[in-house]
């Protein structure tokens, strides 16, 4: 009876602070990206097409996600009766948003950046399923552009 | 090539499902799927438990008798105990096996049937009765158990649970021992019926060796008058409430009109 309602407990306090960690961190992924619009991260390759390039550099971006208590039960239950791992879909989203955030914070000044590429791998893997840390690792990259400046 | 930033307005990435909702619809799912599944295997349990033959029970029993045996305290209400007990058995015809009773000293009020003939009883329930007659309806009670063959079924349905946890959702998982403290939780080792029935062969038994059926329904009223106001106790017990009882016992003696006497003083 104790550990059903410990469990219960931390499926709570895993669901309240889950969610408004979520909340939160959509609501600063969506002010951030507004605020860089103006900077493109695209994926073609070659950057013959942009004019003249005067800098051109590697950026990164890296966020790295976890999962809460309630997420990890839901995505439990899910595995016994298959289907789509909705509870995980935010963490992904989350993670590869934020990532190339970063990359584009990395270099703020830049003109575009091209070839951007997004790499997602799950991390701290335990000896078990029981000890490991449900997280996901997001990593963008890509070539920033600084163009030359018309006139100069 | 002209390039126009444009901000996500529409999320395709994740589905806008309630996750709570999801985790119900899951959660009850399953649940209802074990326990369709247990409660299926729990009626093969019921029909092969009157069939196990007393050598095939003994040798189950011989699983977890020592844990008993050890726990035992020696005592010479034991040996009284004993001897009440032969006497039920001897009256209730219940000659296919010896019976033997076990004292354990431990504060819980409840006696148990359990596999091969044994009988425990706590010290905690001796320390609430005051007549032989009282203890001579738990015995007969217990030994009504074994007459329906009860005590194998708990069993059965106990194997049942075990096994089906560990089959289905191995032993790891957090979701599954979510799942599993929640049936065994729910789980009743008899039902109620069986204790009712238990209890009409207690009170047969205690007006063959008496000849009257008082200190029936004592103990009982006792226990009732004590869990008053734990009303919440009894959602998950494995007992029937005490009042029922009494209620069912008084009716069964005035029905039958069995003669109700004094009760023999109980000695520790």
């Amino acid at each position: 009876m104790v550990e059903l309602a410990i469990l219960i407990g931390l499926i709570a306090v895993g669901y309240f602070a889950g969610s408004a960690a979520e909340r939160h961190h959509y609501r600063s992924i969506a002010e951030r990206e507004e605020a860089f619009l103006h900077l493109p991260a695209i994926t073609f390759k070659s950057s013959e097409t942009l004019g003249d390039v005067a800098e051109s550099r590697l950026v990164t971006g890296c966020a790295v996600i976890s999962v809460d208590y309630f997420k990890r039960i839901l995505a439990g239950l899910r595995a016994l009766v298959g289907g789509r791992v909705k509870s995980y879909e935010s963490l992904i989203d989350r993670a590869r948003r934020e990532a190339v955030l970063r990359m584009k914070e990395a270099d703020p000044t830049a003109d575009i950046i091209v070839n951007t590429r997004i790499e997602t791998s799950s991390i701290s893997k335990g000896p078990t399923n029981r000890e490991s840390v449900g997280t996901i690792e997001a990593l963008a990259y890509g070539t920033a552009i600084h163009l030359k400046k018309q006139g100069t | 090539m002209k390039y126009t930033p444009r901000r996500i307005t529409e999320n395709v990435n994740i589905s806008k499902t309630s996750p709570l909702r999801e985790f119900f619809t899951l959660l009850l799912g399953i649940l209802a799927f074990l326990v369709g599944v247990y409660f299926l295997l729990g009626l093969a349990v019921n029909l092969i438990a009157p069939r196990i033959s007393t050598g095939l029970e003994d040798r189950l029993a011989s699983l977890f008798t020592a844990y008993y045996a050890a726990e035992e305290a020696e005592s010479p209400v034991q040996a009284h105990l004993q001897a009440l007990l032969d006497d039920l058995a001897a009256a209730a015809d219940q000659h296919n096996r010896s019976y033997q009773v076990h004292v354990i000293v431990d504060p819980m009020v409840n006696a148990v049937a359990l596999p091969g003939g044994h009988i425990v009883l706590y010290s905690g329930l001796l320390d609430q009765v005051r007549s032989e007659n009282e203890v001579a309806m738990i015995l007969g009670h217990e030994l009504g158990h074994f007459a329906n063959r009860d005590h194998l079924k708990g069993l059965g349905r106990g194997l049942v649970l075990v096994a089906l946890s560990a089959a289905i959702l191995g032993v790891d998982s957090k979701a599954s021992q979510m799942l599993q403290s929640l049936l065994v939780t729910t789980e009743m080792r008899f039902s109620r019926k069986q204790e009712l029935l238990a209890d009409a062969w207690g009170l047969e038994l205690l007006v063959r060796k008496y000849g009257h059926a008082g200190g029936a329904t004592d103990f009982f009223r006792r226990v009732h008058e004590k869990e008053r106001g734990k009303r919440f106790a009894y959602l998950f017990a494995t007992h029937p409430y005490p009042e029922k009882r009494v209620r069912s016992l008084e009716m069964f003696i005035r029905e039958r009109q069995i003669p109700v006497d004094e009760t023999v003083p109980f000695s520790r």
